[in-house]
């Protein structure tokens, strides 16, 4: 786990971090977060000009970090001279959208029906490839009216928790926020949609501190009320729960009242699972699960694993009866959010997540489910599967239509 | 079926060098429901986990040690990683600085070294720290001093590099797991070598996730036996190795938690109940049966210190004599700190003991 400000001689150059860096594996070019991180650090606090073209390669997965026996916070001293990189404008402006998908989801979701069909048509990729630099292989996640009204439960003794939607599923798959308010509902705890906007990692993974710091003060206001509260934040997208306990803090450590309400935010976070799961070892876990014969196979976000929380939704899903799973457990997916997304590193990302393609392809699973919403983009793109969010697959198996259309 | 506490285990193992696998792996065999709780590789990244017969004292009960090395031998062949050898015969293994290693086992891929009649030792160019000529004239100074008859022929090969990129063997490895085309330019580099050899020595290099049957096919194509030689760190050998084991181990039921270091043993009295690991938001507590500390000679802060010594049950001992916990084992290279060489026997030894010490007391959470 990285530490929080480390000394650059806690760096043993063992290379533990080149050995598990899923770009290193694809492609060998690319300089690794040893280089990048910790040896390039010790010229850039020297203030010698080192920029380079390949910090904007690092996919942020946090593997460097896990790896290292002494703690060295490899992936943060790269994604802080990704802020400092210069890169060329359209990339600039591309990234400046690419940054917010908070404002972005706002503007589309205006008239969402327009908006996919603008994103969708032929011509419209051509533009954003031509003029942005945007692949054209890939398609945009379809945007629907941010329609957040959950469902509430009843009764004195359920626990009010906080969700935290985050931009997927506030702009896109906003269904899903109801299925996950009524599995909430299910096992006691009445929900309540924060309106708090991007949780600010894909500002930091387009190299864009500032906004990221505004996303963190936005979000630690909004959400430090609750907590203060005593409620907690549940989330049910890897990033934005990685953001809020690991990531937050450090973006205010210039304002200790901040940062120390980011810290209070960040131990009162719950990814959704992991809160289920308390309820399971309390024993309390509605378990009136149907039949599901269904073979599944499981596939562990970078941003879930780096929470230090093991697997807790494939401990949920094997509850229920019929249900077959196999982790996957192979790496990085390489979307990375919307790195997969730009006409430059479409390949590089699509090679990174062969590996996890092939594992799949061996597996032959019914579905795959994971829970975040980029990696289930990369592997329905990568794969050909039906890849969907585990809570669905629960609130199935409890006999609850879920609302999500499949994708 | 069983519900399962999420922070509750029968075993919780500190560690995932050899030691703390071995300790896992014989735990996880005899039905209990373990975590692996662990930072970086251990020594996997500096070698090849060779086993050398190492002196031994009576405490570590060297009665145990074909008990220990047999499941040992069984745990890795089922993991598609097989040892050779036997306690029994000492061989010597060549190393890239042209000595001889003396050990009694070895992974499948470094075991030709001990075969070879006529070697042939394959440098690649480009890559530093591997000189073929280098290793060839100290390999037959020693051989002969020895009275072996094996000859070692240095050879030179080119494989393709995009430009401006140093050549390293985790490069070559990550290509060998990765692209077809690589392994068949291997095999057509080494093509001609293989005409003039017994057996093929290279740095290791052949994937950190390749199986048996990856390596077995690249020697088939050649038709000529290869041994690998483990270069400095990343040692690809070694993480392959690793990478194997915790493949099994999971498949075991073992759950890994990987990259966040332990900050707390928690006590009840004289019992260990638990570990406390430094996740981000909050620290997790985890409540276990029993603890084995596997996590190196720098970890004894855990313990409050360096331990008075060791009971021969592998317990710490605090000041007063008596065992820290009735139920926390110190194995491998901790157990070894101020004691001289750990070695890899002993931490398969020492794994073996505690996992079944911890064994010994009812599994009350069953293993899935």
């Amino acid at each position: 786990m990285r530490q929080d400000d480390v000394n650059l001689d806690n760096c043993l150059k063992c290379s533990d971090c080149n050995s598990v860096c899923p770009m290193l594996a694809a492609n060998p070019a690319y300089a690794g977060p040893k280089h990048l991180g910790p040896e390039l650090e010790r010229l850039r606090r020297e203030g010698l000009p080192c920029d380079n073209d390949w910090v904007e390669y690092c996919l942020g997965c946090h593997r460097c970090d896990l790896a290292c026996p002494n703690q060295v916070n490899v992936s943060e001293l790269i994604a802080a001279a990704k802020a400092r990189h210069a890169k060329p404008l359209v990339r600039k402006v591309r990234d400046f959208w690419f940054a917010r998908p908070g404002l972005l989801g706002r503007i589309l979701s205006i008239a969402p029906t327009l908006s996919n069909a603008l994103l969708g048509a032929k011509v419209a990729k051509f533009g954003m490839k031509q003029v942005m630099q945007i692949t054209s292989k890939r398609t945009f996640p379809a945007y629907a009216k941010p329609d957040l009204t959950v469902p509430q439960a009843t009764g004195a003794e359920a626990e009010k928790v906080v969700f935290f939607p985050g931009c997927a599923i506030r702009f896109n798959q906003p269904e899903l926020a109801r299925s996950i308010a009524a599995l909430l509902q299910r096992n006691g705890f009445d929900t309540t949609v924060s309106p708090a906007g991007c949780c600010g990692i894909p500002a930091l993974a387009n190299g864009d501190l500032e906004e990221a710091r505004q996303r963190a003060r936005a979000n630690i206001e909004s959400l430090g009320r609750l907590v203060a509260e005593g409620k907690k934040i549940v989330t049910s997208c890897p990033s934005c729960g990685h953001m809020l306990k690991a990531g937050m803090a450090g973006l205010v450590d210039d304002d200790p009242m901040m940062e120390s309400k980011a810290r209070q935010i960040g131990e009162q976070t719950y990814d959704l699972a992991e809160l289920l799961m308390t309820r399971s070892d309390q024993g309390k876990l509605d378990t009136a699960f149907r039949q599901e014969p269904v073979q599944l196979a499981y596939h562990a976000p970078c941003h879930q694993t780096s929470q230090g929380i093991g697997r807790p939704w494939y401990h949920l899903l094997r509850q229920i009866p019929g249900v077959r799973i196999e982790d996957l457990d192979a790496g990085c997916c390489g979307m990375s959010g919307t790195f997969g997304f730009k006409e430059e590193k479409y390949e590089t990302s699509m090679a990174v997540g062969q590996r996890l393609f092939d594992r799949i392809r061996e597996a032959g699973p019914d579905i795959v489910v994971t829970e975040c919403a980029t990696c289930r983009m990369q592997i329905e793109h990568g794969a050909k599967v039906t890849v969907v969010h585990p809570a669905e697959l629960l609130l199935k198996a409890y006999g609850g239509q879920s609302e999500t259309p499949r994708r | 079926m069983t519900i399962m506490e999420s922070n509750r285990f029968d075993l919780i193992v500190v560690g995932a060098g050899l030691a703390g696998m071995t300790a896992a792996a014989t735990a996880a065999d005899r039905g209990l429901r373990v975590a692996l709780v662990s930072t970086g590789f251990g020594m996997f990244v500096f070698g090849a986990g060779c086993i050398a017969d190492q002196p031994l004292a009576p405490s570590d009960r060297p009665d145990l040690v074909d008990e220990a090395i047999g499941f040992f031998t069984e745990f890795s062949r089922q993991a598609g990683c097989p040892f050779e050898g036997t306690m029994d015969r000492p061989v010597h293994l060549p190393t890239i600085l042209g000595s001889f290693q003396t050990v009694s086992l070895a992974p499948f891929y470094l075991w030709n070294g001990t075969k070879a009649e006529r070697a042939a030792v394959v440098g690649i160019e480009g890559l530093s720290s591997f000189d073929a000529t280098f290793v060839c004239e100290r390999l037959n100074a020693d051989a002969k001093h020895r009275g072996q008859t094996t000859t070692y022929t240095p050879f030179q090969i080119t494989l393709s590099h995009e430009d401006g990129v140093f050549p390293s063997t985790l490069q070559f490895a990550n290509r060998f797991d990765r692209d077809a085309r690589f392994r068949q330019e291997l095999v057509d580099a080494l093509k001609p070598v293989a005409r003039s050899a017994d057996v093929i020595m290279l740095p290791g290099l052949l994937g950190l996730r390749s199986r048996q049957r990856d390596i077995a096919q690249l020697e088939k194509s050649l038709g000529c036996g290869l041994c690998e030689l483990p270069t400095l760190p990343p040692s690809v050998p070694g993480l392959r190795l690793s990478n194997a084991l915790e493949r099994h181990l999971r498949q075991m039921g073992v759950e890994f938690l990987s990259g966040f270091p332990v900050s707390e043993l928690t006590f009840n009295g004289r019992h260990c109940d638990g570990v406390v690991v430094a996740t981000p938001g909050r620290p997790r507590r985890l409540s276990a049966t029993s603890v084995i500390l596997a996590s190196g000679p720098f970890s004894a802060g855990l313990l409050g210190g360096q331990p008075s010594g060791f009971d021969d049950n592998l317990r710490p001992l605090a000041q007063d004599g008596a065992a820290l916990g009735d139920n926390l084992y110190a194995i491998g290279a901790l157990l070894s700190a101020g004691r001289g060489r750990a070695g890899n026997q002993r931490a398969i030894l020492t794994g073996y003991r505690a996992g079944k010490l911890a064994a010994g007391q009812e599994g009350r959470y069953a293993a899935r």
